[in-house]
């Protein structure tokens, strides 16, 4: 019988356990009283841990603001942050970490549209609202609202728009035959899929197609067959960080100024055009901010942040993660309440004043935001026009 | 067509030698150590990152760079083969997997934590393009076959002409015999990774400029691939892994230029399961040299 006090005293042992974390989450709970606790889950690690690094700054610098200023209703707003790493499992992990253990209500996240899509059926389950501010990915938000998920909303303009905006003025400039070399992920992909919905209204057609893995550095062989295959321009929907590696490549075989680059991956940062100017000469993007914006708030954002993270240029991601806690805390001071309905239903309401224009949401809670066109001349990027991003749910 | 595929096989010399470079290394310590050196890859990480730390911060120019990054590399390694790699020698396998598995966790995350988780740029390189037969390329690219050329000639004199590579190829065939008859086998087994390893970082150095961007973990996938390198070349088989480094890099290209870039990694895996369930040994030899 020797089990039975064993058993007692096993008992007994998780007894006192499950008080200590009651009285631990009791606490975490008391201390949420008077500030209000934000998750930004990003890519800190990884491939994309570049954007993760900007996403991170800007919305820090944002709270800064608004914690100076005396924060939003009374109360301060704090960070928590998540690393996805760009990948969904551990992007899921992250979000269930912040919403279990960190008390965290409000999310914004993430950059990469792989995660986002997996973050989506988390945070509705556990009805915690969801800003999305970085992904591009059209699926995210023909599943929200109306769509489905009540939780998530999305202040980045989808590829949808983009993609036919950027084909169409490539097609504009002569082009007809293109290339694919897009990343192999829901952003890279997703966007050439909406490419090839508008391939016939503008006469174009893909004549090879590849997508490169995340730790790709060889792109001499992709960029042989490109070249045979006679392509006037690459569609590319990638990362920053190998824009340089690829426009190198090109810049060795000779292709610059035979062949373009149209689409996004940071064409038209200033770093990446020094990376090999004849090859990004020409190149095409469409963005949703560029640092040289000129909106009196815009211009005062850049020279804060480069002040506040020792004179570095920050980049889309910073800007829109900067704004969308700036937008989270107008739609908290509207709800007069910092509970996750009242909050949604203010922000379904909200009309926000963006620098880059008034910010509302349609019924699939996707934001309306213009998106400008930007090409490569003279080693400098300039603004081509600016598009609305409002999508026709209904063509589809 | 005829023009496109000599491209290719152009392209993929130049990536099979640098595969070649870092797998001569690791299959050199499998032959002393009979242990995969898992974390080999992490050697080739150590000489990129050394190179680029000594170029952008120290602004040391490139050519010396190379050198310094072999220095330190080889220093690193030196301490790992004293506390780790030598007490290996007649250790079960088991513990090689483990030991190397290990450093390789170590090593990476050293470098995170000394110099951030994000992607950093390669400054410097011999960048300016060449024509060659038609066919563009870095002068950098050009420099990697030609050195591993060297290397390997090098290499193939040393084992055969020097004390060092015949105690190396008496430790790779039979242990115990050479305690017995007086060679300092830990000492042997030493030697042999910190060269191995050298020529690891000495290729991570050459490839920094034109793979542009560096991080953390970027050895992981090149320690899969040169193992199946040394698995096609034989266990062991020093000359054997320049050819079937070239094999892979001229398969990885075309597969990547004509069927798809995505389906390029999935080369090096094919490779490998095909060569262990037809020929285990390697490509050139149908015996098992140990």
């Amino acid at each position: 019988m020797r089990w039975k006090p064993s058993g007692y005293r096993l008992g007994q042992a998780v007894a006192a356990l499950a008080a200590t974390i009651m009285t631990l989450g009791a606490a975490a709970a008391e201390q949420g009283g008077d500030v209000i606790k934000i998750g930004v889950v990003s890519p800190l690690s990884g491939a994309s841990s570049r954007y993760g690094a900007y996403a991170v700054r800007g919305a820090a610098l944002a709270v800064d603001e608004i914690n100076g200023a005396g924060g939003v209703l009374g109360k301060k707003l704090e960070l928590v942050q998540g690393d996805s790493q760009c990948v969904p499992a551990e992007g899921v992990s992250a979000t269930q970490r912040m919403i279990r253990f960190d008390n965290v209500s409000m999310i914004i996240g993430d950059v990469c549209s792989s995660v986002t899509l997996a973050m989506q059926p988390v945070v509705e389950q556990a009805g915690v609202l969801l800003i999305n501010a970085a992904s591009s990915n059209p699926e995210i938000t023909y599943r929200a609202g109306v769509g489905g998920y009540k939780w998530t909303f999305r202040t980045y303009p989808t590829d949808e728009v983009r993609a036919s905006a950027a084909l169409q003025f490539a097609v504009g400039k002569g082009y007809t035959k293109f290339s694919v070399l897009s990343v192999d992920t829901d952003f890279g992909r997703g966007a050439i899929d909406f490419t090839k919905k508008y391939l016939s209204r503008y006469h174009a057609q893909i004549v090879s197609e590849d997508y490169y893995k995340e730790t790709e550095t060889d792109f001499r062989p992709v960029l042989s067959k490109i070249r045979y295959v006679g392509a006037q321009a690459i569609l590319m929907y990638g990362l920053a960080d190998t824009t340089p590696i690829v426009a190198r490549q090109m810049h060795e075989m000779g292709l610059g100024g035979k062949v373009e680059l149209v689409g996004n991956a940071e064409f038209t940062t200033p770093s990446t055009i020094a990376a090999a100017p004849d090859v990004l000469n020409g190149a095409i993007e469409t963005v949703a901010w560029l640092p040289s914006w000129p909106d009196p708030r815009s211009l005062k954002f850049v020279a804060d942040y480069r002040n506040a993270y020792s004179g570095d240029m920050p980049n889309v991601h910073a800007y829109t993660h900067w704004e969308a806690v700036h937008l989270l805390a107008q739609a908290i001071r509207n709800a007069r309440s910092t509970r996750d309905s009242d909050v949604r239903a203010a922000l379904i309401r909200i009309k926000y004043d963006s620098v880059m224009g008034p910010i509302t949401f349609d019924d699939h809670q996707q934001a309306v935001v213009p998106i400008v066109l930007l090409e490569v001349t003279g080693g400098k990027a300039v603004n081509e026009g600016v598009l609305s991003s409002r999508v026709d749910y209904s063509a589809h | 067509m005829g023009y496109f595929i000599l491209e290719q096989i152009v392209n993929g010399v130049v990536t099979g030698s640098v595969y070649a470079l870092i797998a001569a290394g690791m299959t050199m310590i499998f032959g002393v150590l009979r242990a995969i050196n898992f974390a080999h890859g992490e050697y080739y990480m150590l000489g990129t990152f050394a190179a680029w730390y000594v170029v952008s911060k120290l602004g040391i120019d490139y050519g010396a760079s190379i050198v310094i990054a072999v220095a330190i590399s080889a220093l690193i390694a030196a301490v790992i083969g004293r506390l780790v790699m030598q007490r290996l020698v007649n250790a079960p396998f088991q513990s090689g997997v483990l030991a190397t598995l290990g450093i390789s966790l170590i090593l990476q995350n050293a470098v995170i934590l000394a110099f951030g988780g994000g992607y950093k740029v390669f400054p410097g390189g011999w960048l300016d393009p060449v024509q060659f037969f038609g066919i563009g390329m870095a002068q950098q690219r050009i420099v990697l076959v030609v050195a591993a050329l060297v290397m390997f000639g090098g290499l193939e004199w040393m084992v055969r002409s020097t004390t060092m590579g015949k105690s190396i190829r008496a430790v790779s065939q039979n242990p115990e015999c050479c305690q017995i008859i007086g060679i300092d086998v830990e000492k042997v087994v030493r030697r042999t990774f910190v060269l191995g390893t050298a020529l690891a970082a000495f290729s991570g150095a050459l490839t920094g400029p034109v793979n542009v961007s560096l991080y953390g973990g970027m050895g992981e996938s090149i320690t899969l691939k040169t193992f199946a390198v040394i698995v096609m070349g034989g266990m062991g088989n020093v000359r054997g892994t320049l050819f079937a480094g070239w094999m892979l890099g001229i398969a990885e290209s075309l597969v990547a230029g004509s069927i798809g870039l995505q389906y390029r990694d999935s080369v090096g895996f094919i490779a490998l399961l095909l060569m262990l369930m037809c020929r285990p040994n390697g490509l050139f030899t149908a015996k098992a040299r140990f």
